[in-house]
């Protein structure tokens, strides 16, 4: 147990506890990803889709900015995909460094969410024809962001992250009101208060992590 | 064994992962900032003590070297910081 080397010992407890401290911290913050790059994606899609959604779709059938009917629909899904593809590279390139039970865990979260996204989809494109326009928008947008809600509690729980978990809550939340709010409103409050929601998410748990 | 600053930290980034998990040894290299053959030199001698294990593998077919802490490693690190604040905070020991 004598070093050998011509490495420095320690004798100082306070400087050795400041060393572990700094040293930890950074391991911290290589390893942990950039929340920024999971959840601005995602925010983006919804500020910008769910808006171009309002104005084309608004309360009482309103037309707020003619477009064609599909306009919306395309760039919404645009975006959701353009999301999913930059968290699904980025998670799969940071889950390369460490392996192991964590590594496992993200992909099978990662898996998660395809599957859920994937399943509703079907069960809904099966149904969609019963329903008039404004209702099958509700009906898409709401079961999709019920699920998004679910899926980040669930996280929460899993990475015994609160901030996560209240994301979850709070997109579950507004989604209701949503709903009952009906076809327009639904589209202004999840632009606002879930795409601007989880724009502030990612900037307070990035701030947390460079503290 | 770890009261040798650099190993000190080596064992301090690792304790960082949770257990069973490994950790690529150029991502190590990258949070302690210390050059292969460094971080190498101090990985052999905490494997020796029985402190980390180091696995060699293949990632397709790049070959691929990971790192983790052991149990008993970690007992190491966790009994050597409850031993540093002692000696801050004699009180709270007792």
């Amino acid at each position: 147990m004598t070093p050998l080397d011509d490495d420095v010992p320690l004798v100082d407890p306070a400087e050795s506890l400041r060393l572990i401290e700094r040293q930890r911290a950074e391991a911290e913050r290589i390893l942990t990803p950039d929340p920024r790059l999971f959840l601005w994606p995602w925010g983006v899609a919804w500020l910008v889709g769910f808006t171009i959604y309002f104005l084309r779709f608004g309360p009482d059938n309103r037309v707020f900015v003619d477009m064609p009917s599909w306009v919306p629909l395309l760039v919404l899904m645009g975006l959701i995909i353009a999301a999913g593809i930059t968290t699904g590279v980025y998670g799969a390139r940071t889950g390369r460094h460490v392996s192991g039970p964590s590594s496992e865990q993200g992909l099978m979260y990662g898996i998660t969410w395809t599957v859920a996204f994937a399943g509703t989809s079907i069960v809904l494109g099966q149904v969609s024809e019963l329903l008039p326009d404004d209702k099958l928008n509700l009906l898409w947008a709401g079961v999709m962001v019920a699920l998004t809600g679910a899926l980040h509690m669930v996280g929460g729980a899993m990475y015994r992250d609160r901030y996560l978990f209240a994301l979850g809550a709070w997109v579950s939340l507004i989604n209701i009101v949503g709903v009952i709010a009906g076809t327009g409103w639904h589209s202004l409050i999840l632009a606002i208060g879930g795409g601007g929601g989880m724009l502030v998410a990612g900037a307070l748990a990035w701030g947390r992590l460079r503290k | 064994m770890i009261h040798a600053q650099a190993r000190l930290r080596v064992v301090s980034a690792l304790s960082m992962l949770r257990e069973a998990d490994r950790v690529a040894f150029p991502r190590l290299q990258e949070i302690l900032r210390m050059t292969a053959g460094n971080l190498s030199v101090h990985l052999r001698k905490l494997e020796d003590a029985g402190y980390v294990e180091v696995t060699k593998t293949h990632r397709g077919r790049t070959p691929a070297t990971l790192v983790r802490l052991t149990r008993r490693g970690r007992l190491a690190f966790e009994d050597y910081t409850a031993a540093l604040r002692a000696l801050l905070d004699p009180q709270e020991e007792s």
